[in-house]
């Protein structure tokens, strides 16, 4: 190599470098930083305002030893996040099904089922507390015309976190446009083939676009469950005033870490938390990546 | 290539020293310069949660009032959300750029006190002791260690309202409300009014409205906390209060108490409004809804009824007080603000146009005689101001400032039915005990 030529490949690098700068200036005043000061600060009795000693692993040990909320909280979370996310999955895979067929109208249909991902926030969660209130509600309305004496949902701590959960379920648009999307990504000549060796609808189902979508539902079942170890917004709103109740039925582990963090000024501990929750999400997606192999498959890898 | 590793290693220790300290400086600024406009007055920045179309007009108009009364100072108002203020109040403590002053709940004002959230003001009151205005209840929810963390602005209490027509219907004196529980329940017997399995009208549920805390507090006439902060809450009055309030549940049913509760809580079908429920307890300004919505509604309004006679009246209160963040760089200035602001000519402008109860004694009796209130609107202003004086604060104990989100699962399974009263008050009792041993 010349030495013009290493200077050239120098000055680019440089460049690349001053390019990227804004980002990586970004990224560790705005992400690194924090990160590093929440998990020094989770080994403190940080206050934001008037203190910071170092206390060790005290919250940690408080939380794991001595906090029945914090089990609480976990429980309602894992409860959540063990339902959710098969139903929520399943059923946008069995919509984005119906959604694929060659019939009239079908544009139509897809618009409808996707609206609900559209909406989002308070105001839907506004809603459906209207819909599930057992005296004046839709859904138990529409439960008494066959005869159902409709539960209390949201009053009953059995059954607000299936509320919750059949809540999410009629907002699946979202990921059911990204199965759309990758069986539509199909190859025809698959099925084709399948045909001619006089396979039918539902042979071609579990044996051709179940495994050819099988990355896109590894994606979307490792986002949901991360997603699912954050659901705050929806008990902040739908729980008693944000308390997590009736009997902290709704008390789920973001909330309770905001309830510690800004009502009770308790960052530390909050922020211990946040590194737990950290933990057990990392361990969730290491568990996932590992067994990913087995079921997934990608086209052209060689296996 | 080792220069540039240097360079960008030294911008990254930059960045992270930048990021990560911020949050360690205790604010130490009040030497600093304070913020001045191009006139040279000293700029306060004032935080409400005031946006609604008739309260934003009110501070508004408080806060043009002060600035032309001096030319020293001009206050500009910011509102932020209610769900936001308080924490966004934090963040610009800790970022060590705080607004002036900040309207923030009466009833954790010395934790923020005893957090350094809120600055000591007994400095100012040194110099011009103002704590004379208020109702002292309130005055004495601001105090932490003897010195007060903000100035009482506004404050409720509850009260029962009763539709005098249904009194007169089933034959019950219209001038006569329940003064006891044994009355209040009789007379709700006799306004209930039964359609098969259906009502046609509640006389009476205790727990619209208002808590359970609150008819523990009736009964007791004092809060769980004494004033050496000992807890207790497993009492056998307070099982016995318990199981009275939820013999109104068994009598009523799930189901009715839920479809009302639903109804309640979209007020315009309130059943108060439209004669199907014969009495409720609320806070005063619930009678602004009832000028609004039903304004033909022939209605009286009560003190809460006593446990029983001799007992006592006691009622529950809240409130705001208006505090000067620490590190406030113009706290001179805000303090000049806060006490305009809590004088009589603007509480009573403020008391007069929303209808709301205020801190400052003098301004609350003369707000209580305005000829801006029609009729009902003085019968219940005068209620209001008389029952401050059977009204209790329950201010936070800074030694278990969350102890009510231990209580209220616990009650939650009473009423439900998995526990009884008596379980309930004991855990209660236990978990909050652990609270404190933890906090000490």
């Amino acid at each position: 190599m010349g030495k013009k030529r290493m200077t050239m490949r120098r000055k680019e690098s440089i460049y690349g470098y001053i390019f990227v700068l804004p980002w990586i200036i970004g990224f560790l005043a705005f992400t690194a930083g924090p990160l590093v000061f929440s998990f020094v600060a989770s080994f403190t009795n940080y206050n934001i305002t008037s203190q910071m000693d170092f206390v060790g692993g005290e919250n940690y040990k408080g939380l794991l030893t001595e906090d029945s909320l914090f089990w609480t909280s976990l429980w309602n979370t894992l409860y959540f996040v063990i339902f959710s996310v098969p139903l929520t999955t399943i059923g946008a895979i069995f919509l984005s099904a119906l959604l694929n067929q060659d019939i009239p109208g079908i544009r139509y249909f897809r618009t409808l089922y996707y609206l609900p991902a559209v909406l989002s926030g308070v105001g839907v969660y506004m809603l459906w507390m209207q819909l599930l209130d057992p005296g004046t509600g839709m859904v138990n309305l529409v439960l008494s015309w066959f005869g159902i004496d409709g539960p209390n949902w949201l009053f009953d701590p059995d059954w607000t976190k299936p509320s919750l959960i059949f809540m999410k379920l009629w907002s699946v648009g979202g990921s059911m446009l990204l199965y759309l999307a990758s069986m539509q990504g199909v190859s025809k000549s698959l099925y084709e083939a399948a045909e001619i060796d006089g396979a039918n609808t539902w042979k071609k189902f579990f044996h051709i676009t179940l495994p050819m979508i099988t990355p896109v539902i590894f994606f979307d079942v490792v986002t949901s469950l991360i997603g699912g170890f954050q659901i705050f917004q929806e008990a902040y709103v739908m729980s008693n005033n944000g308390e997590g109740g009736p009997a902290n039925s709704l008390l789920f582990y973001n909330l309770y870490m905001w309830k510690q963090a800004f009502t009770n000024f308790n960052m530390g501990y909050a922020m211990a938390m946040s590194w737990i929750l950290f933990v057990i999400v990392f361990i969730m997606t290491m568990i996932n990546l590992k067994l990913a192999p087995r079921w997934v498959h990608y086209e052209g890898e060689e296996k | 290539m080792n220069k540039l590793k240097v360079f960008i290693m030294l911008i990254a220790a930059l960045a992270l020293f930048l990021s990560g300290c911020s949050g360690f400086q205790t604010s130490n600024s009040s030497n600093e310069e304070a913020a001045v406009n191009e006139d040279g007055k000293t700029v306060v920045d004032f935080w409400t949660f005031w946006g609604s179309e008739i309260r934003r007009p009110i501070i508004e108009q408080i806060i043009t009032d002060f600035n032309e009364s001096q030319d020293e100072i001009e206050v500009k108002h910011t509102y932020l959300p209610f769900g936001d203020i308080w924490t966004k109040e934090l963040a610009a403590i800790a970022a060590g750029d705080p607004p002036d002053v900040v309207i923030n709940d009466i009833n954790a004002t010395a934790l923020r006190g005893q957090n350094k959230q809120a600055m000591n003001l007994s400095q100012f009151l040194e110099k011009d002791d103002i704590s004379k205005r208020f109702y002292p209840e309130l005055w004495d929810a601001t105090l932490y260690e003897g010195d007060s963390y903000g100035i009482p602005f506004n404050t409720d209490t509850r009260v029962l309202f009763y539709n005098k027509d249904a009194f007169k219907e089933v034959g019950l004196d219209p001038e006569k409300p329940p003064t006891t529980w044994a009355e209040l329940e009789e007379y709700a017997k006799k306004l209930d009014k039964k359609a098969g399995q259906d009502y046609d009208r509640v006389g009476f549920y205790p727990l619209w409205g208002i808590g359970y805390d609150v008819w523990l507090l009736n009964a007791n006439g004092q809060s769980y906390f004494d004033d050496q902060n000992n807890f207790e809450i497993d009492t056998p009055k307070n099982e016995e209060v318990l199981n009275w309030l939820k013999t109104w549940k068994d009598r009523y049913g799930e189901d009715v108490v839920n479809s009302y509760q639903a109804q309640i809580d979209s007020q315009q079908g309130h059943p108060f409004f439209n004669g199907d429920l014969a009495m409720i307890a609320q806070a005063p300004t619930f009678y602004t809804q009832i000028r609004d919505y039903a304004p033909d509604l022939n209605f009286g309004v009560v003190e809460l009824p006593e446990y029983e006679e001799g007992n006592g009246n006691t009622s529950w209160g809240g409130g705001f007080v208006a505090e000067i963040p620490e590190g406030s760089k113009n706290a001179e200035a805000a303090w000049e603000f806060i006490k305009y602001l809590t004088d009589v000519e603007a509480q009573e402008y403020w008391a007069v146009k929303n209808f709301d109860n205020i801190a400052n004694i003098e301004a609350a009796e003369a707000a209580a005689k305005s000829d801006e209130f029609t009729e009902d609107g003085t019968m219940v202003y005068e209620m209001a101001v008389e029952n401050m004086e059977q009204t209790l604060l329950t201010p936070v104990p800074v030694i278990a400032p969350d102890f009510s989100s231990l209580i209220n699962p616990n009650m939650d399974e009473f009423f439900l039915g998995s526990m009884t009263a008596k379980e309930a008050l004991e855990k209660s009792q236990t978990d909050v005990e652990n609270l404190i041993k933890k906090n000490q």
